[in-house]
């Protein structure tokens, strides 16, 4: 007995004395993770997993080569406890969450019927995929069979899905499939990622210029899961409720329905969901990536700059945003009539975004209260310019200073700011108005005139109503409320009388001519067609450019290098970096394309928030590789759409004509719930190539 | 029996794998590729031989000598997974080379039931330190050829259409089955 | 969620059942597993040493560092065998001999290394034990199980403890037994096509 303890201990010294001297002598520094993985595996080194020991897979985890659930032994709490020590590395502080991006239709319809091996990577291997789309799901599940907690399942429409409850963001699924179909992202890669020529996208989606997953959330919808729309417009879009008003829906034009039937009604569904949110009366939980430390100056509260700074405080950097109005909002707080985008609507959209934690600043313009220098003294590390189109083009035509004569933009920005209290400069309203000019700002001006009481408007327009640039749905509500319209039509002069007061509108009638660069017929003066109207008031609203009148006032000239174009705009070399010349300025909006739309300047700010966020991580600043930014995937756009029965589109509801010209009430309605869950159904819900038919 | 005979016998009749049914757990976990069953080949080559050349030492000289043999044993599982350690990190630092090929198998061989279970057989069968030299090589031999012809036959297996319940480890099993009814009929040749 | 210990218990009888439902501790379940008997010895001396170290790496969870604490699991494994060893030359002779090396390769069986760190070592005693008992029952019953296909179709008998013998042929005169499946490659079908049903009826 005495032996054998002696014979034990013994062995136990040696071994150990030897271990824990050549553990000295043989030091090799490694991972730390490694040996805390593996204290998490089973460690009874069975080889299980296809490695070899539980060292070699606790390394494998942490090269990112293994799924933390690569241990077959110590289940599902293990794997749980590894997936935590991988998340507290830096690098991927944010969650892991897998997504689906096949999603959709029937899909293409299925190329083979081959019995052979039940497998997407075999399919893959032999025939290059099931489906006749390129990119598309094949459907055996080869994601579900790699998840080992139990988040995948493929669900009735034959595509995997995904329950986030339960993704640990391992990436095992990724790893697995052969099409890229299934993919692992942090919720800032998300946010980042731009269209690209591979990737699934519905024709919709390619188009808006925001690049909203607009399958996805009319799905949600279907699903009467609301909240879950709201987020996915989010993703893309901070001003859901806005557009969900004014947006022109570039969407619908490509709408595969809209081939053969009326377009789904695209915008009217997420006008549906935005409002939701706020008739819930609470902001849905936004979630931001951790603090980076680095500072950016937005200046311009409109679109495009809030937009950029809602995304990049997403991502995690601090933002201070400044703005020349003593709101928030910009064009579309100013130049948007309340009766098309209530102010309380605005501001609860607005309130929602502040609250990630963006810091402001108003009444505050650039180059009078502070400047480039201002900016580089107080520490920021990179500077966005959304300063958006606030200066009205002049007519340069006789007389056009005279009193009763004003400009779109002023004329509403003045209005604006009196009807909500901020000021107290009234506009004496005549009782005959001309407005000049066929863009939607034309078309806001004669709406709110009629509704302040002016008794005879007039829209001045040179060319015809087919080249009106303003939205169809303004002008037809226009004509609905009493505005008359003369085509055709050139201002020559300005007439007035003694006392410097706007009498009278000399034009010129014009005929079309050959088509100019912009594919529109040119008008042509006809001699000699002199006309003239009576009038009272006159607003010119013929096109806006940027101010960049901070470029000479700035008293240390350091912006006197930044590049700009003949138009006033600031030149961003790229379009789809959006950097200028000088590398830590960005810009965006209608500041670097001239007026254009909201649903541009919101989209810009993303990928100027992209931008940014490469600059300050110490990336290139590229373009994304295979974008397709203002150009659709080939092949994807059809002519023809099959299996389509023609279904009517919802119609959107709206206030009696006779009542709202008499107030700013708004005039466009949001759907009934029965309406929206009907037009989603509407959806095809396509993908690249296929699209779910009609059922007969 | 001569040196050759003992080697035959270890490789194909006697196969430690397919015969003995020892190192299953590796067998099947390591099989998935072949670059791994290489690997894992090797390095239990490496830690066989080292491993029953020690017992044996610690058997004959100190078990025996002292009348212990019941502590046979913990005494063996000890040496070897501390043998392992030590291997482990003397080529981590010493031969990084080597450890980037054989090293990172190192672990799985300790709880390897096929180094086990050669040394008791060496012991057991009352080897010759020489004879045990020569038997843990043949065996480590006999354990790389099975496993590595396994692994050829897996990576075919995964372009097969296995029907649903057979697949992974049963039709593994399976075929495991046939090699081994291949390695059945070396029986006799000694 | 924790379970009771009665579904402690019972999960190793089914939900995880090895060697089936946990392909793990395949050696010994192909080597010895060429008649009943031999099966279910081997699956006692299992459980025997998986109720042991489960109970003592339970007790002593909190004390054992974690840096050593595989090579602590592994004393404490080895020890239980070499008391099975003993306790089987002294009462069970002709079963040692017949299961032979497998007997101190318990110690290197991954159930029982498993086992201990992925249950016992974070778990009440009574969990554990419970624990040991269903996954050492379960191994036993599996192996019994195997035992008996394999014997009864390489041999045509099931015999028990040698005084009680079954014979097929009494049944079915013309059942010639097939050598193949006592023999070793017999061992890998059997159990793969065995796991093939249980995945059927797990399904």
């Amino acid at each position: 007995m005495i032996e054998a303890l002696l014979f034990m201990l013994s062995i136990g010294v040696v071994c150990g004395a030897v271990l824990s001297i050549a553990s000295k002598v043989f030091y090799v520094y490694e991972d730390p993770r490694i040996s805390e993985i593996e204290g998490l595996t089973a460690a009874a080194n069975c080889g299980g997993c296809g490695y070899t020991g539980c060292g070699a897979a606790a390394a494998a985890v942490v090269e990112g080569e293994a799924a933390p659930s690569v241990c077959v032994v110590a289940g599902t709490e293990a794997a749980i406890g590894i997936a935590a020590v991988m998340g507290l590395d830096p690098g991927t502080a944010e969650p892991l969450k897998s997504i689906n991006e096949c999603l959709g239709g029937n899909r293409a319809d299925d190329k083979f019927t081959y019995m052979g091996i039940p497998s997407c990577r075999g399919m893959d291997a032999l025939y290059g995929g099931k489906r006749v789309c390129s990119v598309g799901c094949i459907g055996f599940g080869d994601c579900v069979k790699a998840c080992k907690f139990d988040a995948i399942c493929i669900a009735s429409n034959g595509y995997p899905e995904i329950d986030e409850s339960k993704c640990v963001g391992c990436g095992a699924c990724e790893t697995a499939c052969p099409k890229n179909i299934i993919q692992v992202k942090t919720m800032s890669e998300r946010l980042l990622h731009f269209n690209q020529e591979d990737d699934a996208l519905a024709p919709c989606r390619q188009t808006c210029p925001a690049e909203i997953d607009i399958p996805q959330y009319i799905r949600q919808i279907k699903n009467h899961d609301y909240a879950g729309a709201v987020n996915t417009i989010r993703e893309r879009n901070p001003f859901l409720l806005s557009c969900g008003r004014v947006c022109p829906h570039p969407c619908e034009d490509v709408c595969r329905r809209g081939v053969e039937d009326e377009a789904v009604s695209i915008n009217q569904l997420k006008r549906f969901a935005a409002d939701y949110e706020m008739n819930s009366g609470q902001h849905l939980p936004i979630s931001c990536a951790p603090d980076t430390g680095k500072r950016v100056a937005v200046i311009g509260g409109g679109p495009a700059g809030l937009s950029c700074a809602y995304f990049l405080r997403r991502l995690g950097h601090s933002v201070m945003l400044f703005d020349m109005m003593p709101r928030l909002g910009g064009m579309i707080r100013y130049g948007i009539p309340e009766y098309r985008l209530p102010k309380k609507v605005l501001e609860w959209e607005i309130d929602g975004i502040l609250n990630l934690g963006i810091e402001t600043r108003t009444n505050v313009k650039l180059g009078e209260d502070f400047d480039l220098s201002s900016l580089v003294a107080a520490g920021y590390d990179a500077i966005f310019l959304g300063i958006g189109a606030w200066k009205d083009y002049s007519l340069r035509i006789d007389g056009e200073n005279l009193d009763g004569c004003y400009t779109g933009i002023d004329f509403l920005t003045t209005f604006a700011t009196t009807q909500q209290g901020d000021g107290n400069k009234h506009i004496p309203i005549g009782c005959k108005c001309v407005v000049i000019g066929g863009g939607n700002t034309a078309i806001d001006c004669v709406r709110t005139l009629v509704r302040l009481g002016a008794e005879e408007v007039t829209i001045v327009y040179r060319r015809t109503r087919k080249e009106m640039p303003a939205n169809r749905v303004e002008i037809e509500a226009a004509e609905h409320e009493g505005v008359k319209f003369h085509f055709l039509a050139a201002p020559n002069r300005v007439m007035g009388d003694e006392n410097g007061k706007a009498t009278g509108l000399e034009y010129l009638k014009m005929e079309l001519g050959e088509p100019d660069d912009s594919g529109r017929r040119r008008p042509v003066p006809i001699e000699g067609s002199e006309t003239v109207l009576d009038i009272d008031m006159l607003i010119t609203a013929i096109g806006q450019g940027p101010d960049i009148a901070f470029k000479e006032k700035e008293e240390g000239r350091r912006f006197a290098d930044l590049q700009t174009t003949r138009w006033d705009t600031i030149d961003s070399a790229d379009p789809e970096t959006l950097q200028t010349n000088i590398p830590y300025i960005f810009t965006c909006g209608d500041a670097a394309t001239g007026a254009s739309l909201v649903v541009e300047g919101i989209g810009g700010g993303r990928r100027a928030a992209r931008s940014i966020h490469l600059y300050l991580t110490g990336q290139p600043v590229k373009p994304v590789p295979n974008s397709i930014f203002e150009r659709n995937i080939p092949g994807t756009i059809f002519d023809s759409v099959e299996g389509i029965h023609q279904k009517p589109r919802a119609r959107m509801p709206e206030m009696p004509v006779a009542e709202r010209i008499k107030t700013f009430e708004e005039a466009d309605l949001v759907l009934q719930e029965k309406d929206a869950l009907k037009e989603s159904e509407r959806c095809l819900d396509c993908c690249r190539i296929c699209y779910n038919k009609d059922a007969a | 029996m001569g040196y050759f005979e003992l080697i035959i016998a270890c490789i194909f009749v006697n196969n430690i794998l397919l015969a003995q049914f020892l190192g299953n757990c590796p067998f099947l976990g390591t099989s998935k590729k072949m670059e791994t069953a290489m690997g894992m080949s090797m390095a239990v080559i490496f830690v066989m031989v080292l491993a029953g050349a020690i017992t044996w030492i610690v058997y004959t000289y100190i078990l025996v000598r002292y009348d212990l043999v019941y502590l046979r044993t913990i005494a063996f599982i000890v040496v070897i997974a501390s043998l392992v350690q030590f291997v482990e990190m003397f080529l981590k630092k010493s031969i990084p080379a080597l450890y980037a090929g054989l090293g990172i198998f190192l672990p799985l061989i300790t709880t390897n039931c096929a180094v086990m279970g050669a040394c008791v057989l060496n012991v057991d069968k009352e080897y010759t330190f020489v004879q045990a030299l020569v038997a843990s090589f043949a065996y480590a031999v006999g354990f790389g050829l099975a496993l590595v012809l396994f692994a050829g036959v897996r990576e075919r297996i995964l372009l097969a259409r296995v029907p649903k319940p057979l697949q992974d480890t049963s039709i593994g099993l399976v075929t495991a089955g046939i090699i081994a009814l291949a390695f059945y009929t070396f029986k006799g040749m000694v | 969620m924790p379970k009771t210990i009665t579904q402690e218990f019972t999960k190793g009888l089914w939900e995880e059942l090895p060697p089936f439902r946990l392909v793990l501790g395949l050696c010994p379940v192909l080597g010895v597993t060429t008649t009943m008997e031999n099966g279910i010895g081997m699956g006692l001396a299992t459980t025997f040493v998986l109720l042991g170290s489960n109970f003592f790496v339970s007790i002593f969870r909190n004390i054992i560092p974690a840096k050593v604490r595989i090579a602590c699991f592994i004393i404490i494994i080895a020890s239980f065998v070499i008391v099975v060893e003993l306790l089987m030359q002294a009462y069970a002779y002709k079963l040692f001999l017949k299961l032979g090396v497998f007997i101190p390769l318990i110690v290197v069986n991954c159930i029982v290394l498993g086992r201990a760190e992925a249950f016992a070592s974070k778990n009440k005693i009574p969990h554990s034990v419970a624990d040991a008992l269903g996954i050492g029952i379960g191994f036993t019953l599996s192996l019994g199980a195997l035992g008996a296909l394999r014997e009864i179709l390489g041999k045509g008998t099931v015999t028990v403890w040698e005084t009680w013998m079954f014979n097929l042929s009494s049944i079915f005169p013309s059942f010639q037994p097939f050598d193949f499946m006592v023999q070793a490659p017999g061992a890998f079908v059997a159990l793969g096509l065995m796991l093939c049903v249980l995945n059927v009826i797990g399904d």
